[in-house]
């Protein structure tokens, strides 16, 4: 899993079903390069920079997606 | 007024005032309003429209429908705002809507509303609804900000490339408002103009597709009447179950699986996959075409504010200071115009009403009916008006400018551990006020679980309502511990919440929480426009719809405890004897007596009551009041308007005082010092306790059932809420009031 400030590209999203397809709608794709930029305090969710935006998502829902560190 | 048709003036909102149904006999020009959230779709449509939007919902959900028809140039055009969607696919209510009005409705065109700022994946929604065949034009939306960022968009070549007209907007400032419409009624009047592009998502897909086509063409030919045949296809391909669904004809023989085996073989995907990747590589072909971003990006204003709102240290403390605010501000700017109207619904409308009544010689019931049922009823409908315009006004404060996303953000992991979402917060919190907003401000939850969900935990938020109750009692039998006393009620109410959630997550609402997927936009300043329209609807709203239903249930409770007409005694009333039948259901929690049950029932109105019914009941009505001398008619008259000056001003104050919280206030009633030492005989310090804690658990309010009703469009959530909040409210006074008398406590 990424940290705050790192960047990737991302090489396969593992989610299925609506969850797979929402987080495609919202640009999260294979090739894509995405940056985690914050946590929340509480420790989740995740805010991280995609196609130019920011999304914010649960670990649980980033958990599938892998990605390729890209420094 | 009359205006005549064709007439333009030079201003848009006095040719949008020209209203409805001036031109009968005119065709009307039907558009569609489609667009991201976030894209100032909202704002455009209330810079259009105005005042002219009629708000509803769609039917059988809760989403909001917005509609206006206006004349424009001459034309008459009916606006629909459909919800904010980032997609069509087939999985929030949102999309399914916007899907379902587009395919078949079929409007005559669709103003496709597109932030700027945020091309490539606003384009992705363009793409889909270009694939439905209908006309669409496009308002390139907060055009002011994305140049303001140093984007450079080929507008030009935007059009080329999609076939469609292009329009840069800044709805916040009415920019290009004209042009769109003109665009528009162009569009309609020469439909022949429009040459949208096929957009080719690759040789394999796109054949696939044709074959797909064909098969449905050979088969079953009268589909092509109803559906854009490319679009049905790649539905189909899609795995779409909706629309599988809904054309009712035998897949399999269309041989859908023959036609994407390879497909899906070759990219190794699923179907959905490959035609969203196909979609976002047009939307990213374009934007990569049409838009050149500047070398070196500045950090900018949203990134600067949320390295601080989102800190994590900072984080919380800065959230919970905004919602402080927010909950002081709704309800201290609103108390002192509810004080207000409830002074003047029970003192000169009242007297004036008594006068009239009198001049006429009517029956001292029919002078009770109207002052103690019919005004008293309007005047507690009118209290509650105050607060909704409040709520609603920073309600879409927060959302419009961005920090509610923020909220969301902040909160969620706390919240969503109790089954709720990070947006729940905010009706919680609302909740210790007046649980009325707070079950207005849940529409904020796009997902309807959450929503329901988090209404129905709303009501053990401790409103203020209740306080008056508590006070009474404490001052009776806990005053040496009152503080701990009241406090313990609000964190039995917050951790019964708790429980609740968790029982609720692992019952009503089994299965997967909804996804928190959201996009955290750029923080922007809400149009004071949108701001005053939203608030406004949602005023007129309660007043209209939910006013009926409390009115009707307030002169119904008069019925109660004033009929048969002429009892002397309170307990020989309809309410009298309903609660002689409820008294023994109580019995074990420790005040079984017809009372305490009817001052509870009479408390659905507002939980408040209770305090004045057990007045009335225990206490002989003082006399006092009818031998004060009545002010005259033009005293009232400068009374009223003295008075409300009054109330403006404590509302500003009360702005800046930051550390009253006046909707908290436990001022003390004389009136209420009699009844005290009535209680104090009826009731021991632990049935007393057993009591506040059933008034804090026990039903909803009445107000509260009709805004749950209102927001839900049906009783059925009201009805879970009343059932679940009687049981525990019996369970829980039942387990203190036996335990404490196990215990040896009060006893």
């Amino acid at each position: 899993m990424l940290k705050p400030g790192e960047k990737g590209k991302i090489t396969k999203i593992g989610a299925i079903g609506p969850l797979k397809r929402r987080l495609m709608d919202m640009g999260v794709l294979v090739g894509e390069d995405v940056r985690v930029e914050k946590v929340a305090p509480l420790g989740d969710p995740l805010e991280v920079t995609i196609k130019h935006y920011n999304l914010s998502l649960r670990k649980r829902e980033a958990e599938g997606i892998l990605v390729e560190v890209v420094s | 007024m009359s205006v005549e048709c064709g007439v333009r003036d030079a201003e848009l909102q006095a040719e949008v005032a020209a209203g409805i149904n001036l031109c009968e006999g005119k065709t009307t020009i039907t558009i569609a309003v489609a667009g991201n959230p976030n894209s100032g779709k909202s704002t455009l449509i209330n810079a259009i429209a105005g005042t002219r939007l009629h708000v509803g919902n769609w039917p059988g959900v809760t989403v909001e429908k917005k509609e206006a028809v206006f004349e424009y140039e001459g034309k008459r055009i009916r606006l629909v705002d459909l919800p904010g969607t980032y997609s069509l696919s087939p999985y929030t209510q949102e999309e399914i809507i916007t899907r379902d009005y587009l395919v078949h409705e079929m409007p005559d065109m669709i103003i496709d509303v597109v932030d700027a700022t945020n091309l490539e994946r606003n384009l992705y929604l363009t793409v889909q609804l270009l694939e439905l065949e209908i006309p669409v034009v496009m308002a390139l939306n907060i055009y002011d900000e994305a140049e303001k960022k140093g984007y450079a968009i080929d507008t030009k070549a935007i059009e080329e490339t999609l076939g469609i007209k292009v329009v840069p907007t800044v709805a916040t400032r009415k920019n290009g408002l004209h042009d769109l419409l003109k665009a528009a009624i162009n569009l309609a009047e020469d439909p022949a103009s429009h040459h949208p592009k096929t957009l080719n998502y690759g040789g394999d897909i796109e054949s696939a597709a044709k074959f797909v086509e064909k098969q449905m063409k050979n088969a079953y030919p009268s589909l092509a009447e109803k559906y854009p045949l490319r679009w049905l296809a790649f539905k189909l391909m899609e795995e779409d179950e909706g629309v599988r669904g809904e054309i009712n004809v035998r897949i399999d023989a269309l041989q859908i699986e023959d036609a994407v085996r390879h497909l899906k073989k070759a990219h190794e995907e699923d179907m959905e996959s490959i035609m969203a990747d196909a979609r976002y590589a047009q939307a990213a072909g374009l934007t990569w075409e049409v838009l050149k971003r500047p070398e070196l990006r500045k950090m900018e204003l949203t990134e600067k504010i949320d390295r601080i709102a989102l800190n994590r240290f900072l984080g919380i403390p800065l959230f919970l200071a905004a919602m402080w605010f927010v909950f002081k501000l709704t309800f201290d700017v609103s108390k002192p115009f509810a004080d207000w109207l409830n002074a003047m619904t029970s003192g000169p409308f009242k007297r004036w009403a008594e006068a009239i009544v009198g001049l006429i010689h009517a029956p001292s019931w029919m002078s009770s009916l109207l002052t103690d049922g019919v005004i008293a009823g309007v005047g507690s409908v009118l209290v509650f008006v105050p607060v909704i315009f409040a709520m609603m006004f920073f309600i879409t404060f927060l959302e419009g400018s961005g920090y509610m996303a923020r909220a969301a953000f902040v909160m969620d992991r706390a919240m969503h551990a109790i089954g709720l979402h990070g947006k729940s917060f905010i009706p919680m919190l609302l909740g210790f006020g007046c649980n009325v907003p707070a079950i207005y401000a849940t529409r904020t939850l796009e997902n309807p679980r959450d929503k329901a969900l988090t209404a129905l935990l709303v009501p053990l938020m401790s409103c203020g309502a209740r306080l008056p109750v508590y006070v009474v009692f404490i001052g009776a039998f806990f005053s040496s511990h009152a503080g701990t006393v009241l406090w313990s009620l609000y964190v039995m109410g917050i951790a019964l919440a708790i429980v609740m959630g968790i029982v609720f997550k692992k019952t009503l609402f089994r299965g997967e929480a909804p996804m928190f997927i959201m996009e955290l936009p750029p923080y922007r300043m809400p149009s004071i426009k949108s701001l005053m329209i939203h608030t406004w609807e949602k005023g007129k709203h309660f007043l209209i719809k939910a006013g009926t239903y409390i009115l009707a249930v307030s002169i119904l409770v008069w019925f109660l405890l004033n009929l048969p007409w002429g009892v002397e005694n309170k307990k020989d009333s309809y309410l009298g004897q309903v609660g002689q039948v409820v008294a023994p259901v109580l019995k074990p929690l420790g005040f079984g007596n017809w009372e305490a049950a009817s001052s509870l029932m009479a408390g659905v109105i507002a939980k408040e009551i209770v305090v004045g019914t057990m007045g009335e009941i225990y206490v002989k009505q003082a006399e006092v009041e009818k031998n004060a001398e009545k002010p005259a008619i033009t005293d009232d008259i400068i009374d009223m308007g003295t008075s409300f000056v009054t109330a403006l001003r404590n509302s500003a104050e009360n702005v800046f005082s930051t550390f009253r919280i006046a909707s908290l206030s436990t001022q003390e009633d004389e009136k209420r010092v009699g009844l005290k030492s009535v209680i104090q005989g009826t009731f021991t310090s632990l049935s007393a306790y057993a009591f506040i804690v059933f008034v804090l658990l026990y039903m909803p309010c009445v107000v509260v059932a009709i805004a749950m009703r209102q927001e839900f469009g049906t009783w059925k959530w009201f009805g879970i809420a009343f059932a679940y909040q009687m049981g525990l409210a019996w369970l829980v006074a039942f387990v203190i009031y036996q335990g404490g008398k196990l215990l040896g406590i009060g006893g």
